[in-house]
């Protein structure tokens, strides 16, 4: 119960963060829209946390679901970090064009 | 038909002047893109009265060879060599890589180590990194090409108009390869030279940016995902 009440407490602090970054313009409004819709989903699965456990139970995992869940976060963590490899992948051939760009246009 | 002879350079004020003095009486236009060198590459380049481009930051032998190019194709090549700095192949051989593409025998002509001209090659590299490399290339190019990494390659004009080389670092060589084969152009291996000066790649790194076998393979990945 009290891991529960801190965790809430975490993730009430990070929507007073999100508020504050969305009026301070920081983030745009897909931003905010994402982030607020992960905090409030995390502060769902929270307060149903024994829910959660029998659903897992049923579905047939043996863990409870805070495992499943930090299962689950950490492919999406992986995901997330794929996608951003290969967007830097992207930038970093954009800085060769423009390297390219800039040293064929000095030389002319 | 007009040869330009292509030289990616990176740290390499000690070889560059040499390299281009002999290069120059084999081609009709020497262009070098200095990398970024933290060195004098570019002022020792520029004292041997060739076409020296820069890039403004260190972006990679395949960036490199890249630019050189679309320059050389600019200003109107007909045959493109690649060339490297190190001083590890031998000029007067250019003619004998050029000349299957005079002869319209081939689009890309290919240098390898391994026809029977001896190289003082470091048996790690001879026994371990080229026989992965033919490996990797055999499995997913079906390549059966002896020297899938060699940087010493010629170019016709339509060749280097179509294969433009997107990995910015050594992977270019498994990339060019691939590109040979999806264009369905002619290839042709000639038997060249190599003198080993230093061991310059090896699995985990090499001088530049984007070297060593690991890193070769981990780019050619990420490009086949993007692209």
């Amino acid at each position: 119960m009290i891991q529960q009440i801190i965790a809430l407490v975490v993730i009430i602090f990070f929507l007073i963060i999100i508020f504050k970054q969305k009026k301070q313009g920081k983030i745009n409004a897909g931003e905010f829209i994402f982030w607020y819709i992960f905090c409030i989903g995390a502060g769902v699965v929270i307060i149903f946390l024994k829910l959660i456990d029998k659903l897992v139970t049923k579905i047939g995992f043996s863990g409870n679901g805070i495992e499943v869940l930090l299962y689950v976060s950490v492919v999406i963590l992986f995901y997330i970090i794929f996608r951003l490899r290969l967007q830097v992948e992207k930038l970093d051939r954009d800085i060769t064009k423009i390297t390219r760009i800039i040293s064929l246009n000095n030389k002319e | 038909m007009k040869i330009f002879c292509i030289i990616p350079a990176y740290n390499e004020e000690k070889n560059i002047a040499k390299v281009i003095g002999e290069v120059k009486h084999f081609v009709d236009e020497v262009v070098v893109v200095d990398d970024c060198s933290a060195d004098k590459t570019f002022e020792q380049a520029m004292t041997q009265n060739v076409s020296v481009l820069r890039h403004v930051i260190n972006r990679g032998q395949g960036a490199a060879l890249q630019t050189g190019n679309e320059y050389a194709l600019n200003h109107g090549a007909d045959i493109i060599v690649h060339f490297d700095a190190d001083g590890q192949f031998l000029a007067k051989e250019i003619k004998d890589v050029v000349q299957p593409i005079i002869d319209d025998e081939a689009d890309v002509v290919l240098g390898s180590r391994f026809m029977g001209i001896d190289s003082n090659m470091p048996w790690s590299k001879k026994y371990i990194i080229m026989p992965i490399a033919r490996l990797v290339n055999k499995i997913f190019l079906k390549s059966t090409l002896t020297d899938p990494q060699n940087g010493f390659r010629v170019l016709s004009r339509a060749a280097a108009q179509k294969i433009t080389i997107m990995n910015d670092g050594s992977a270019h060589c498994s990339e060019i390869l691939h590109k040979i084969y999806r264009y369905k152009l002619r290839v042709k291996e000639v038997p060249i030279t190599v003198v080993y000066n230093e061991f310059g790649q090896t699995l985990l790194g090499g001088k530049g940016r984007g070297k060593g076998g690991i890193r070769i393979l981990k780019d050619l990945f990420i490009s086949f995902l993007i692209d």
